[in-house]
């Protein structure tokens, strides 16, 4: 318990340490600014991201075959988050004409490269998961 | 017809045992290290970028930087994932009803106020990090000084939550993973992905995302990073991070005109770019390490910038401020604390890679010194003042 209370209070000074210099370094209107991308951050998560993803598992419940549900599920926590990672280059919005060596590669025909590896592994996975489970069946067929 | 506004969600409507302690601290664990190594390799960029060093930043090993500023974006970047996978596993507990009675409800108040901190914090340093190193500034506020702060709040909110939740940490990292102990009472429900298998996606998302990054700072990972923010190409091998026409350099730097100011009080010496090819000249194998992520090594041929200040008589350990024909902007000048200005190493580099220096790289004349971040490697260099 004494852990956790010194843990917390240093937790907390540092916590405290941070929020003087957000504060005292800034001038009002940056301040406002970066409070706005504060709270974004959170209400783009909790309102945005989560309930899609919530449908998104939703909809492969309905839809996609047994088998399929565990691969795909998979390619979605990787491709999902990598491609939310990727907003900044597949945006390009840093790109700048007097600079070639920034953001110098295809980012869309990367994502795609991206995309097709991540899904057929997925696939990959199901057919051998699929086959593994026949496997199972047949073997306590035989066994019986 | 009446319009149906679906219920809000409460904590037992998520029934999925996928959601589950023992997941969120085995995600939990390695966030934490991630941002660990975060938080020290941040510091160690602020400090390298003060002009004042109570403890002189090192200048040995010359790759340092390169390494601690290549592990603060990667970490960061493999931390996405991570978070996200966090977040989806706690998620039901932002549903959880508010318990009745004062003394409770302050409790209750002031733990969710606390992870709201770290949440906001942790989204904030990782989208704003991102962001940056892609170049991209679609705030008013100043990158480096919000970053640096919330990073403090970050890693102090961080530790709070440890401490709340170290008896359920220890309970659910020393049992299994499909453990039920700390599951929450309506996650029930087995789904088709098991628990290991959720994890191992999280794994792998983390290495896909470094794998398809880090080519920006590691060379042999270039041609699997299709989402790195630079290919690495750039005149003499070497990207560009501020081109001359940004800088607004484009006249002045090529100007027939140039000369290099040396001075130490009131001695002061005046070289043009002839004068300076014509005294000793150097190569040393260092490399560019920006704030960024990417770093990239070069072959620097020039001057020694200690047979500069000798010229001019200064002594040894004098810090030196660098200027530059960039006008504008913070990094338009520098200081060069004394123990990189006596380096051997750091020189006012004319080559790269046996060719002129070109325009982007700071033609006629830049500082290249080992151990240091990019932005402080001063481009278009026309003054060095002993301070």
């Amino acid at each position: 318990m004494r852990l956790r209370v010194l843990l917390a209070a240093l937790g907390a000074l540092a916590g405290a340490y941070g929020a003087f210099l957000l504060l005292s370094r800034q001038d009002g209107d940056q301040l406002v600014n970066a409070a706005t991308w504060l709270a974004a951050g959170v209400v783009l998560h909790d309102f945005v991201l989560a309930p899609v993803v919530l449908g998104l598992v939703a909809l492969g419940a309905r839809v996609a075959p047994v088998a399929a549900r565990v691969p795909l599920a998979g390619a979605l926590v990787v491709l999902g988050s990598v491609t939310l990672l990727a907003i900044p280059v597949l945006g390009r919005s840093g790109a700048r004409p007097d600079n070639p060596t920034l953001l110098d590669r295809d980012y869309t025909v990367g994502w795609l490269a991206l995309a097709g590896v991540v899904l057929l592994g997925a696939v990959v996975a199901g057919l051998v998961r699929s086959r593994r489970q026949q496997g199972r069946v047949q073997g306590q067929q035989q066994g019986r | 017809m009446r319009l149906r506004i679906p219920a809000p969600p409460t904590e037992a409507g998520f029934t999925s045992r996928l959601r589950s302690a023992t997941v969120a601290a085995r995600v939990g664990l390695w966030l934490g290290i991630c941002f660990g190594i975060c938080f020290l390799t941040g510091l160690i960029s602020h400090y390298a970028q003060n002009p004042d060093q109570p403890i002189p930043f090192p200048t040995s090993p010359s790759w340092g930087y390169r390494v601690t500023q290549g592990l603060h974006v990667i970490t960061g970047t493999a931390s996405v994932p991570l978070l996200l996978v966090k977040l989806w596993s706690v998620f039901p507990r932002l549903f959880i009803r508010p318990p009745k009675g004062l003394r409770a409800l302050a409790v209750e108040g002031l733990e969710r106020a606390s992870i709201g901190v770290l949440v906001a914090a942790a989204v904030f340093q990782l989208a704003s990090g991102l962001a940056n190193s892609a170049q991209w500034y679609p705030w008013s506020f100043s990158f480096r000084t919000t970053h640096y702060s919330m990073a403090w709040v970050a890693i102090g909110a961080l530790v709070v939550h440890i401490a709340v939740k170290l008896p359920i940490i220890r309970g659910t990292l020393t049992r299994d993973v499909d453990d039920t102990t700390y599951d929450r009472e309506s996650a029930t429900r087995g789904s088709a992905m098991s628990r290991r298998g959720l994890l191992r996606s999280t794994w792998a998302a983390s290495g896909v995302a470094v794998l398809v990054t880090a080519g920006s700072t590691v060379p042999w990972l270039r041609e699997v990073s299709v989402l790195g923010v630079r290919s690495g190409d750039g005149p003499g091998g070497i990207p560009i991070n501020k081109s001359a026409r940004a800088a607004g350099v484009t006249a002045s730097a090529v100007d027939p005109a140039y000369v290099l100011t040396v001075v130490n009080g009131d001695r002061a010496v005046q070289l043009a770019r002839a004068d300076l090819l014509a005294l000793t000249q150097r190569t040393e194998t260092l490399p560019i390490a920006c704030v960024e992520g990417w770093s990239a090594s070069g072959a620097w041929t020039g001057v020694r910038i200690r047979d500069l200040l000798d010229l001019v008589g200064a002594d040894r350990g004098s810090d030196v401020e660098i200027g530059s024909l960039q006008e504008r902007g913070a990094f338009s000048r520098s200081t060069l604390q004394g123990n990189f200005a006596d380096d051997d190493r750091t020189l006012l580099a004319l080559e790269l890679d046996g060719e002129t220096l070109s325009i982007d790289h700071g033609y006629p004349a830049r500082v290249i010194a080992p151990n240091r971040p990019g932005v402080l490697q001063t481009k278009w260099v026309d003054r060095i003042e002993v301070l």
